[in-house]
């Protein structure tokens, strides 16, 4: 399933997948993965992402 | 081939190895290899080291049975590479596709340079041993095509890395 909830916090902070895999230490397809819902991240990544994006993990990663 | 030209092949691979060991070394000193992964990569890379561990046991499993069904037919030191050749294709491939097989602080264009090095020196080296008819003696494939099986494998490697990349920046292009 797709993660348009990450896709768009990523773009309102005007970041490219690049940009928030370099910020996480993740490769740009790591990120394209996620969003497009074809890797699940651990939750070590997921907190990482939420930190960069300044959003939660229910905002970003719950149902 | 007398005791003495074996023994000077077995010296020369010997150093060879070293050189190339050295070599592989030089280039993790200079950052040019590196073996940083974010977390999908390893995961990735996990499931190729398996189908290329297998893809080397069925190989190795299939050498042996030629040889017992229709005689030796080259040398153990090009058999065993030829084995190996199989299984790192194998999971240099799957890397590839699942974008998995560069570290975070690879450089595409360096790998891929080096790889077209690799490749012409060994593709080089075997069309010399081939112009030279050394390549087969008396029917059995000698170690000397083990250039040619090498080069092979690195030209495949490029290839599919090649094509890949080709396919997914247009995909990304179009995301």
């Amino acid at each position: 399933m797709k993660n348009l909830r990450l896709k768009a916090a990523r773009a309102a902070m005007d970041l490219s997948q690049q940009q928030l895999a370099d910020a996480v230490g993740v490769s740009r397809q790591t990120i394209n993965a996620i969003e497009k819902g074809d890797y699940n991240p651990t939750i070590k990544l997921c907190v990482a992402i939420c930190r960069t994006l300044g959003k939660t993990l229910d905002e970003l990663f719950w149902e | 081939m007398g005791a003495e030209e074996r023994m000077g092949i077995a010296v020369g691979l010997t150093v060879g190895l070293a050189v190339g060991l050295l070599f592989v070394a030089l280039l993790f000193r200079k950052k040019v290899l590196d073996c940083t992964f974010d977390e999908r990569q390893e995961r990735a890379r996990g499931v190729a080291f398996k189908y290329g561990f297998f893809t080397l046991m069925g190989s190795i499993f299939l050498y042996g049975a030629s040889e017992l069904a229709v005689g030796r037919w080259c040398d153990a030191l090009t058999g065993g590479c030829l084995c190996l050749a199989a299984g790192i294709l194998v999971f240099a491939v799957i890397c590839i596709l699942k974008d998995a097989y560069l570290s975070l602080l690879e450089r595409p264009r360096r790998i891929m340079t080096l790889f077209v090095l690799l490749s012409l020196v060994n593709l080089g080296l075997g069309a010399l041993m081939a112009a030279h008819g050394k390549l087969v003696e008396d029917g059995v494939l000698t170690f000397r095509a083990v250039n040619l099986v090498m080069g092979i494998m690195t030209l495949v490697i490029l290839i599919v890395y090649i094509v890949n990349f080709l396919l997914r920046s247009r995909e990304t292009e179009e995301e």
